[in-house]
């Protein structure tokens, strides 16, 4: 893939459209007020009807596993390649046009689509995946992903001290997590906690997740925490006291106590979608960064011209087109790779995430030294871009997490 | 039921818009372009038709190859098939000669409802509708704000002016000009734009028509001597002082004028 084909334009031209008529409006009460992201969401998803393809398509798997075809439809159910080619930049195309104006939202709708549901249905039952599966993927209801706690982030199951006691078939839980996007607001939660097992170091302790449901006796969601940038994104802390559950909520039920791998497998792959959608996320921040500074090099009059046309600027500019081109090809890179069914392996996708991140944080910075002291003050935006970006390099895997995975996979040769 | 809609590709509102080397048309190369903002409602009106029932939707467009993009966007909207009147000797045309190669195409076709905007928003000259109602020998109705169909007639309601309401029944075929704000327009679904390449787009000709011989640039009635951006003048007054003092001012002015 080369360039947008005419209809990946056409859903970017409408989805454009929509951002610019529904959320640009709001985007100063979702970032400096109190309004949170996801009855916008809904609009969307409605607008475009998004809500009614993840329904097909989650009848289409479920169906597909209740008569054990999970192999066949995998291979021929969604078409050509052209198709598939289309279906995964519908996904991305929206994160970057979202990411222009917001990208809290994509913070705040990624969590809940794609790390909520998507837990659910790798690892749920198919009881459970009814139950609580396609009302989060059709946004009815929203999710939260709960991992990290105040000693462990990212050495999250190492350091993880949540924990679940088995009480004949049922659970007790507790434990405190922490930075958890949509904690505050979530209806339904996947709690990632380990098994008490007294011989087991708690290193080594078999992972569990559980689903609970917001208002469960002993659950406690905080208010949202303040914080640099994703405002529109709400961040809490879950607090889980002596939370008694059944097997029901166990994630893959029964099964799941007798995995191999101690529940850590499939987690690879969660962190692997997440990576590349932050690719889309920084290309839609980067480009946004400098449509916006070209407009401002060229509005902008000292010294008697025109900032853009001091080389000092234009540097800046280049620089910001050249991250650009690189976030774009790693989009179209990714599309394509969907496209012939194949995936990134978990180093090319931990250098993606790694240079995206950093490529946005740079490009937003420049862009608010663009624009001086307009660039600090929040009426010109780019200052909204540079607080949001820094989280790229964060969550998701740090920076140094990334160069970790990196360098071992060099490195094992 | 067959429901035609007529929609026209027109310069995005934020293009910079310059005056062409022979001063008689804008240029228009390299420069974005979009649906007509009114035809966007009589898309949409047609489609609430064919979602209440068993429509078939045509959109139909005249202009060089770009207009397929808008025939596109709307085949993603949910309109069943689109015509593209891609000609050379079109390009140019008057309202009469635009107007034909639409009644040809309506004829053709056996549209029992034609849907187009009001207006266009790059020459606002309202001319076409009624011209192609004409051509065919069918009433029509402009300014529509709300539409109500049934068996064998449409009833629809009129903007007058001073904010007044017509209520008319028209029998079917008929031709509706629609107003903008008559409705809430969708968005191409995801869906709808992915299937949308896949629906039939036929491409047409003044002479595939019957129309070469009196529609077209080369037999217009009324041709464009000169387009230009008014001269700045030096008439305007600013007013000057506090923002009491202004809006007295300006009150004045107006009274002065004798519009209040
Ligand atoms: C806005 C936001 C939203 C979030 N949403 C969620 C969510 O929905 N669910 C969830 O579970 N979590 C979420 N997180 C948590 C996020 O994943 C963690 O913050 C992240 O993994 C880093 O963990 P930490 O904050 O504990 O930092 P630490 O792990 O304590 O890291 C501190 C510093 O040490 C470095 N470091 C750590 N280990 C090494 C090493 N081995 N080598 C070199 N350097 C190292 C790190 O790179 C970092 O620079 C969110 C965080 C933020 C900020």
């Amino acid at each position: 893939m080369i360039e947008w084909s005419e209809s990946q334009l056409m859903i970017r031209d409408a989805v454009r459209r929509f951002v610019e008529a529904e959320i640009a409006p709001h985007v100063e009460e979702l970032e400096h007020g109190d309004l949170p992201p996801y009855d916008i969401l809904r609009k969307m998803y409605a607008a475009f009807g998004m809500d009614e393809m993840a329904r097909a398509r989650f009848a289409k798997q479920i169906e597909a596993e209740k008569s054990g075809a999970m192999r066949k439809l995998r291979s021929d159910s969604e078409g050509d390649a052209e198709a598939r080619a289309d279906q995964a930049a519908a996904s991305l195309i929206p994160i970057i046009e979202l990411c222009r104006y917001c990208p809290g939202m994509v913070t705040a709708l990624g969590v809940s689509v794609g790390l909520t549901a998507s837990a659910i249905l790798s690892k749920g039952t198919i009881e459970q995946k009814e139950r609580w599966g396609l009302d989060i993927l059709t946004l009815e209801k929203i999710g939260a992903w709960a991992i990290t706690e105040p000693g462990s982030g990212s050495d999250a199951f190492g350091g993880m001290r949540a924990s679940a006691r088995r009480e004949g078939d049922e659970f007790v839980l507790n434990g405190s997590k922490t930075f958890i996007t949509n904690g505050p607001f979530a209806d339904t939660t996947v709690f990632i906690c380990k098994l008490e097992e007294n011989d087991v170091d708690l290193r080594d302790r078999r992972i569990l997740n559980f689903v609970l449901d917001r208002g469960m006796p002993g659950f406690e969601q905080s208010a949202p925490l303040r914080k640099m940038g994703m405002h529109s994104s709400p961040t809490g802390e879950l607090f889980v006291t002596d939370v008694r559950v059944g097997m029901d909520r166990l994630l893959g039920g029964e099964k799941a106590l007798g995995k191999t791998g101690g529940g850590r497998e499939g987690a690879k792959g969660t962190f692997q979608t997440e990576r590349s959608g932050v690719a889309a996320m920084a290309l839609g921040i980067v480009d946004r960064c400098l449509e916006l500074s070209l407009k401002y090099a060229r509005e902008r009059v000292q010294f008697g011209r025109p900032i853009g046309e001091y080389q000092l600027i234009q540097d800046k500019l280049a620089r910001m087109e050249v991250a650009r081109m690189n976030l774009q090809n790693l989009v179209f890179r990714t599309i394509e790779l969907s496209a012939r069914g194949k995936t990134m392996t978990f180093a090319e996708a931990s250098a993606m995430k790694l240079y995206a991140a950093r490529a946005a944080v740079e490009v937003a910075m420049e862009a608010v030294q663009v624009y001086g002291g307009n660039g600090y003050m929040s009426e010109y935006v780019v200052e909204q871009f540079a607080r949001d970006a820094k989280v790229l390099q964060i969550y998701a895997g740090t920076d140094e997490i990334q160069i970790r995975a990196i360098a071992k996979d060099l490195l094992r040769g | 039921m067959k429901v035609m809609v007529c929609l026209k590709q027109v310069p995005h509102q934020d293009a910079r818009l310059d005056v062409n080397s022979d001063g008689t048309w804008i240029q228009e190369d390299n420069i974005k372009f979009e649906i007509n903002s009114y035809d966007t409602y009589a898309i949409e009106e047609a489609l609430r038709l064919k979602d209440a029932g068993d429509a078939e939707v045509v959109v139909v467009s005249i202009g060089p190859d770009r207009v397929t993009q808008a025939l596109r966007t709307a085949l993603g909207m949910g309109a069943d098939r689109a015509v593209h009147v891609n000609d050379a000797a079109a390009q140019g045309a008057d309202a009469l000669g635009t107007a034909k190669i639409l009644a040809a195409v309506a004829k053709e076709e056996g549209a029992d409802v034609i849907f187009t905007g009001l207006m266009a928003d790059d020459d606002n000259a309202s001319a076409i509708p009624p011209m192609v109602a004409e051509l065919l020998d069918m009433p029509s109705a402009t300014g529509v704000t709300a539409t109500e169909i049934s068996e064998a007639s449409i009833k629809v309601e009129r903007e007058l002016e001073g904010g007044a309401l017509e209520v008319v029944e028209l029998p079917k075929p008929c031709l509706i000009a629609i107003q903008t704000g008559a409705n809430q327009v969708r968005y191409a679904s995801l869906k709808g734009i992915m299937q949308a390449k896949k629906k039939p787009v036929d491409v047409k000709t003044l002479a595939d028509l019957g129309v070469a011989d009196s529609a077209g640039h080369a037999h217009n009635k009324a041709t464009i001597n000169k387009i230009s951006v008014p001269a700045k003048g030096d008439t305007a007054e600013i007013l000057e002082g506090s923002t009491d003092e202004i809006v007295t001012q300006l009150v004045g002015k107006i009274k002065e004028l004798g519009l209040l």
